[in-house]
């Protein structure tokens, strides 16, 4: 019962409030919208703030104990990934490609996921790790390269065996069919880290590093101040957008309806008890399971439609954004932080009080 | 004043094609083109709402006969599958033949 109660008072809060007034304004059809460049700003300034913390975070900490974290983070991304393909593939019966794009959607990271998780902590009072930031630039990339590269590998082995049933073997098209991956492979690589995303969270984690908290004063009021209230603004966007692609949820099946949901839930989970075990704070717990909870749907499109043409992109946004995206901050959230309130042995979980005081 | 008959090749397609139509421009040696993000409606539903990933946008080249033939059938087997893209060719004419 306790976690419904979590659920419920989350649902109270400005950002959630906010996502579904955009849903709402979606579905009225009404001609709201937030202008193109204030919502592609957004997504600069929240990296450009997560990544601040996070470097003055790590000049506290130091880096050195961030390393397991972030290599378990991506070994269980991939894993993950696999996870998700041989699921899709099996069990959904999704052609290769729509397996291997959805496949990475899930495994990897969101950002604006990730920024409402930090804003929900900061509500509770919690901290978590800074070097967490570092791990979200990291794990970026990690699951569309490896989605990229078994695509590719499928691709050319079916090429190759085509070819076989005409004339005896050639190892002349298997070496092209290597090339080519590799080609891709390097470009998507090229492409992601030098892409807006990794390029702004890296830039602030260093300069966050170097300008420590004394530097940090004087911009405390943009970077920290406002970071909820402009994630508000951008919930608006997000609820919009969402709420347009309410009318496609019919159209991706049951299926993946049920695996938008149950997948982010239990690689929470996971993520939350790994951390747990790994030595990561109550808030650094929470974060970490959202990590490899959150599904990617700003970054996806963009790598996916180049580098997965085949895939149906209607299929892996509309998970993405219109089923894992609101059940993420809005029920598995205050789930994964009753999970790690539990298992960080911290007693109640009566965290949500605070609004509950409001109204009395 | 003398004016040339040249092609002009009009593509319109999702804003995540647009490398891949450059690609194939610049693999056939035309590095001079035109691009602006549009809206509309199609076989795809209505594009351009939402993120800048779903916008659409039309490129314009203006190019001589020979190369045409080539890059048309290129763009027709690499991409008419898997995006949303209509192309069309039209006669224009301009008066410095030499820049194209």
């Amino acid at each position: 019962m306790e976690i419904l109660q979590l659920i419920q008072s989350n649902l109270l809060t400005p950002i959630i409030l906010f996502f579904l007034f955009g849903i709402i304004a979606a579905r009225i059809k009404s001609d709201l919208k937030i202008p193109e460049a204030i919502s592609e700003f957004l997504p600069i300034y929240l990296l450009a703030a997560i990544g601040l913390h996070g470097g003055i975070e790590m000049r506290n900490t130091g880096f050195e104990n961030m390393l397991i974290p972030m290599l378990v983070a991506i070994g269980l991304s991939l894993l993950m990934t696999l996870n998700h393909y041989q699921i899709l593939r099996r069990l959904g019966k999704f052609n290769i490609f729509d397996s291997y794009a959805l496949a990475s959607t899930y495994g990897a990271v969101g950002a604006v996921t990730f920024s409402v998780g930090l804003s929900f902590l900061k509500n509770q009072g919690v901290t978590s790790e800074g070097y967490l930031a570092a791990i979200l630039a990291v794990l970026e990339p990690v699951a569309f390269i490896l989605a990229i590269f078994l695509t590719n590998m499928a691709v050319s082995k079916q090429i190759r065996q085509k070819k076989k049933s005409f004339t005896k073997g050639d190892a002349s098209d298997l070496d092209m069919g290597i090339q080519e991956t590799k080609t891709k492979l390097s470009q998507v690589l090229h492409e992601s880290v030098t892409g807006k995303a990794i390029v702004i969270l890296l830039g602030s984690i260093v300069i966050g590093y170097i300008i420590g908290e004394s530097g940090f004063d004087s911009i405390k009021i943009v970077f920290d101040e406002m970071f909820t209230g402009a994630i508000v603004i951008f919930m608006i966007e997000m609820g919009i957008i969402a709420g347009q692609r309410l009318g496609d949820i019919k159209k991706v099946g049951i299926f993946l309806i049920a695996f938008a949901v149950i997948m982010p839930t239990f690689n929470g989970i996971v993520g939350v008890l790994v951390a747990t075990v790994m030595g990561l704070s109550l808030g650094g717990s929470v974060m970490f399971g959202l990590l490899l909870a959150s599904a990617s749907f700003i970054a996806a499109p963009a790598v996916l439609r180049h580098a997965i043409p085949q895939a149906n992109p209607s299929l892996y946004i509309t998970s993405a954004l219109g089923i894992t995206f609101p059940y993420n901050i809005i029920v598995l959230l205050p789930i994964m932080f009753a999970v790690s309130t539990l298992v960080h042995g911290n007693g109640s979980i009566d965290l949500f009080n605070y609004i509950i005081k409001d109204w009395i | 004043m003398k004016l040339y008959t040249v092609k002009l090749l009009t593509i319109t397609c999702e804003i995540l094609a647009q490398k891949n139509i450059i690609e194939i421009l610049n693999k056939h040696e035309i590095n001079a083109y035109t691009t602006y993000e549009v809206d509309g409606n199609g076989a795809r539903g209505i594009r351009g709402q939402g993120f800048k990933n779903e916008k659409n946008v039309k490129v314009e080249v203006i190019l001589r006969e020979e190369k045409l033939q080539d890059i048309v059938e290129e763009i027709s087997r690499t991409m008419f599958a898997n995006f949303a893209i209509i192309v069309y060719v039209s006669d224009v004419s301009v008066v410095r033949t030499e820049k194209f």
